[in-house]
């Protein structure tokens, strides 16, 4: 007849915690009551909500149990108690205290700096009202490893088009980077063609202008506040008129191509000045619909409907409110199962969704339009810092315990006077938490010091990270410290409210293992110190290895000027002329600067087909760069573009099988598109690739093709440089009086190449040396503990007569066991873990022995350090003083 | 000038526990409310008042039988005590007093 009764079990527990005793069964009774009635008026669901909504209306003073009032006094007392207690026993042993609360200190900071950095990346992107709802479309071709944050143009409106689960979409089309003129004032920018869903999805704010409106006609710019300013002064940009010229510039490259005229553009809005974050960054924007103008003069490709070209645009949809992630995902599949399943090279690619809130931070991504790290460079990052808030907690975990049986006579007193295990529980976490609290303000003050090493590292350059610290920050930090507080004081509390009072107080020896388990923590602590010092070590040496590599070409005094599109002959001109400059050659691109072009030749009348490296570099290149020419002749200064001569390396020579260099001149090669290619010269090896790269030199084809040149090498006389540096800007002026001299040293160039090892070094030479430091102060805890309990001992063996040597000795031998282990195992394991990443690189160092003994001797040096000096110093006194006092 | 004061639900809760009789327990008691007076009444905002009451001494309850049904629970029935009834009646005298003390045509009879 009646259905088994099933009140909501959570609430139900609640309501009996909650209630006052007296009242819990009638009142239960009636919730029941009320709950088969309308279980069997409505249905169970309905009935189940009415009784948690009852529940919860039932949790009033009237009904809730009061403490009771011993209870309530007995707990404030006790945390009086508590309270005073800790801060006692932190004031007593001032080391010990100091050694816990700075250890957790410099813990702390680091992982704060996490923080700071986490709390600045998501903060990206969070302005945009519908960002819950934004997606972009990521590409994933089958042969990548990695997915394209761009994706081909035509997605976005197949998307809108065909799928009704998109509200809108937009598509950000690459490929604007300029000049912006009016007036005959230039600007520098770069941006996006935008359609007008744009400002229907993302929520920037206009200053000036209608943002629905703005990108509606052909030929309409929006221009950012800051550019607008430099541009039109203090003028009203609105319906003002803009000359763009592209020169191919983007967010990755400075590099310029031709200069295009791309017409006039009309200004329908200012972008506002905010401090909001975003993935995007843009001068400008162009309304795309004056993309079809461009098409139709040749000047921009046209890629509408061009699905396998997933390079130049990034493309957002805005899913309909009632969608969800998991139907996005579907469709796009079936998307491109339809788009790509015929095409030969695309076949098995992918499109995925990626959340806007997603992106920053998010995963390594090929074309990212900004520059950030990685996901996964987060995590590597808060590893490390819990790895050293790890030892900071064994740190006090270890000492604590160490120095318990200093305490075992209040805990066995607290016993005998009712103190439940519970009260003693919380009483050791409540010392551990005050530590930490301490801690956390000492970390407060290292924050900044460890924020400023940090963002000093050269790849913020390229990184804009806004490290302000917030209450937000701060808040979440102070979670975290008590968290760690807890967490630190967990062990011992366990460990110390485990004491039988009986044993305790009548002086028993309380049956607990010997140094067990603080012998192995600090022996891991020592492990993994000894293996980042090993690393840092290795890391720092190959990085001076990449410094002092020879690259087979003299970048000294070679001064590198970006054409910014001029013509490289007058540039020459025009430089050569300056005293100072000996010499000047022109190039598309720099050897070992990260970027190499390649060119698939075949041996002429054979089938043997090699992959080369292809540079247009003119005939004075391998003169301003000292390459020697071991056969054949130097490249034809020439001015047609149809010149087939070519210049190439002894690797080519090797790879397409000949025996002498002597034997490739005049041999011609043809390329893939039918040209033929005649080597004219053969130079030495030189290094193109970047040293990281980890690959070997390989075939290199050199050609004067003064039309494609990026860049001006000017070989320039030692010393005086700013005198020359003040001559080539005058010069430059009569050449481009727009754009400022744009140049860079070489050997600075190259030296920044490796810049991303020296952070590496820092970093992991910090994180080695605060390891270092808090286990050597754990270490020295341990020591003093061990050693004061020992004086007795030493007092008796030197009344003996045991030499103080000999004392110290004795009193050094555990510590020294334990270092030597922690050396056994770190030693061997740094050397394999070590050579496992050295493997990838050609250019490397042996990994000898040395290293890894001198970092070992390093550990042992600094732990006998430690410990030296508070032996000897027990070791040394006055064995009456010892034994004077029971 | 009474020292009792009777807020107006603890009044309508006095004065149905006294319409129920032997009977009032929370949900008749909810169940009379929200027949007669036609409003909503929770079981939370009932149960603090018949506590309070009891406090005061208007109201005294007493456990009735376990029965089957609502999970096996007793009911609490509450009644009014002398004192109870008193300041009942002494409300009562007020209001009357109050409606008599109005003139006849502020209510247009």
């Amino acid at each position: 007849m009646k259905k088994h009764l099933s009140p909501p079990k959570l609430p139900l527990r609640f309501f009996r915690w909650y209630c006052h005793p007296d009242y819990r069964e009638d009142i239960e009774g009636d919730l029941m009551e009320r709950l088969e009635r309308n279980t069997a008026e409505k249905d169970i669901r309905s009935a189940r909500w009415m009784f948690i909504k009852d529940v919860v209306r039932l949790f009033r003073p009237g009904i809730i149990r009061s403490l009771s009032g011993s209870q309530k006094l007995n707990t404030y007392d006790m945390f009086k108690n508590y309270y005073k207690v800790g801060i006692r026993n932190i004031l007593k042993y001032k080391t010990f205290s100091f050694i816990n609360i700075f250890d957790l200190a410099v813990a702390l900071s680091v992982c704060m700096l996490i923080i700071l950095m986490l709390a600045d990346q998501t903060g990206y992107d969070r302005f945009h009202v519908k960002k819950d709802r934004i997606y972009r479309v990521l590409m994933h071709p089958a042969s990548h490893s990695n997915p394209y944050a761009t994706a081909p143009v035509p997605i976005s409106d197949a998307m809108k088009q065909q799928y009704p689960i998109i509200e809108d979409a937009t598509c950000l089309r690459r490929g604007l980077g300029g000049d912006a003129v009016y007036n005959n004032k230039a600007v520098e920018v770069k941006g996006y063609f935008a359609d007008v869903s744009f400002f229907n999805l993302f929520s920037y704010a206009l200053e000036k202008g209608d943002a629905s409106t703005a990108f509606d006609k052909p030929n309409s710019i929006v221009i950012a506040k800051g550019q607008a300013r430099k541009l039109f002064g203090e003028e009203d940009p609105i319906g003002k008129s803009i000359d763009l010229t592209d020169r191919g510039i983007d967010f990755f490259s400075d590099e310029s191509k031709e200069a295009i005229d791309w017409g006039t553009y009309t200004v329908t809005g200012v972008l506002a000045d905010n401090d909001h974050r975003s993935h995007l960054e843009f001068d400008v924007l162009v309304s795309s619909s004056s993309l079809e103008l461009l098409y139709k003069e040749g000047k921009i490709s046209d890629l509408s409907n061009d699905w396998s070209n997933h390079y130049q645009a990034y493309v957002y949809l805005l899913l309909k409110e009632s969608s969800t992630e998991k139907d996005l995902e579907a469709s796009l599949a079936q998307l491109a199962s339809k788009q790509y399943s015929d095409d030969e090279r695309l076949k098995g690619s992918e499109l995925i969704p990626q959340q806007l809130t997603k992106i920053t931070p998010g995963p390594a991504l090929g074309n990212a339009p900004t520059t950030r790290l990685p996901l996964f460079v987060y995590y590597i990052l808060s590893a490390l810092a819990l790895t050293i808030m790890v030892f900071a907690c064994l740190n006090y975990s270890n000492l604590s315990i160490a120095r318990a049986v200093t305490r075992t006579k209040e805990i066995g007193v607290r016993k005998v006077n009712g103190a439940r295990r519970k009260d003693l529980i919380f009483q050791f976490l409540s010392e551990s938490i005050i530590t930490a609290l301490l801690a956390f303000i000492l970390a407060c003050i290292l924050l900044n010091f460890v924020k400023s090493a940090f963002l000093g590292l050269w790849i913020n350059n390229y990184l804009s990270f806004d490290l302000s610290s917030n209450l937000t920050v701060y808040l979440i930090s102070l979670g975290f410290a008590l968290l760690i507080g807890v967490l630190a004081g967990a062990f011992p509390a366990l460990h110390l409210s485990g004491f039988k009072p009986v044993r305790v107080l009548k002086n028993l020896k309380t049956g607990r293992g010997r140094l067990g388990t603080r012998k192995v923590l600090t022996i891991a602590q020592f492990v993994i110190s000894l293996l980042f010092i090993i690393t840092s070590i290795v890391v720092f040496k190959q990085f001076r290895h990449f410094m002092q590599h020879e690259y087979g070409f003299n970048a000294g005094n070679v001064m590198n000027v970006n054409l910014r599109s001029n013509d490289f002959r007058s540039v020459k001109a025009a430089l050569s002329s300056v005293p100072g400059v000996s010499d000047v050659a022109g190039s598309a691109y720099l050897p070992a600067t990260g970027r190499n072009d390649n060119i698939v030749l075949k041996a002429d009348g054979t089938e043997d087909k090699q992959k080369a490296i292809y540079v247009s570099v003119d005939e004075n290149f391998i003169n301003v760069l000292d390459i020697d020419l071991i056969a054949g002749q130097k490249l034809y200064p020439t001015a047609t573009d149809t010149n087939p001569f070519i210049m190439v390396n002894e690797a080519m020579t090797r790879a397409f099988g000949y025996d002498s260099p002597k034997d490739i001149i005049g041999e011609s090669f043809e390329t893939l598109d039918g040209q033929l290619l005649k080597v004219t010269g053969v130079v030495e090896d030189f290094t193109f690739h970047l040293l990281i790269n980890g690959r070997p030199i390989g075939p290199v084809v050199m050609r004067n093709e003064p039309e494609k040149f990026k860049f001006a090498s000017l070989k320039i006389a030692p010393g005086n440089t700013n005198d020359i540096i003040t001559a080539i800007e005058k010069k430059w002026k009569t050449v481009d009086p727009v754009h400022p001299l744009e140049y860079e040293y070489y050997e600075d160039r190259l030296a920044n190449n490796n810049q991303g090892i020296f952070d590496v070094v820092s970093i992991i030479g910090f994180i080695a040396f605060l390891a270092i430091s808090i286990a050597c102060l754990g270490l020295l805890g341990i020591a003093i503990y061990t050693t004061e309990r020992r004086t007795k001992e030493v007092g008796i063996r030197k009344v003996f007569g045991a030499s103080s040597i000999k004392l110290a000795l004795l009193l050094s031998k555990e510590f020294f066991i334990i270092l030597v282990i922690s050396i056994s195992i770190a030693a061997p394991l740094s050397h394999y873990l070590n050579s496992l990443w050295l493997n990838f690189l050609v250019t490397k160092i042996e990994l000898g022995y040395g290293t890894v003994f001198l970092g070992s001797m390093l550990l042992l040096v600094l732990g006998l350090m430690t410990i030296g000096p508070q032996t000897f110093r027990i070791a040394n006194g006055n064995p009456v003083n010892s034994l004077k006092n029971e | 000038m009474s020292k009792h004061h009777l807020g107006e639900f603890e009044e309508i809760v006095m004065l149905t526990v006294a319409v129920l009789h032997d009977e009032a327990y929370g949900i008749a008691i909810i169940d009379e409310m929200e027949q007669r007076l036609n409003r909503k009444v929770s079981i939370g905002a009932l149960q603090t008042v018949l506590r309070r009451l009891e406090k005061k001494g208007y109201l005294s309850s007493r456990f009735g039988e376990a029965t089957k049904v609502r999970g096996g629970k007793r009911k609490r029935y509450f009644t009014l005590t002398s004192y109870g009834k008193k300041v009942l009646a002494e409300v009562k005298e007020q209001r009357i007093g109050l409606w008599n003390a109005i003139p006849k045509f502020v209510l247009g009879e």
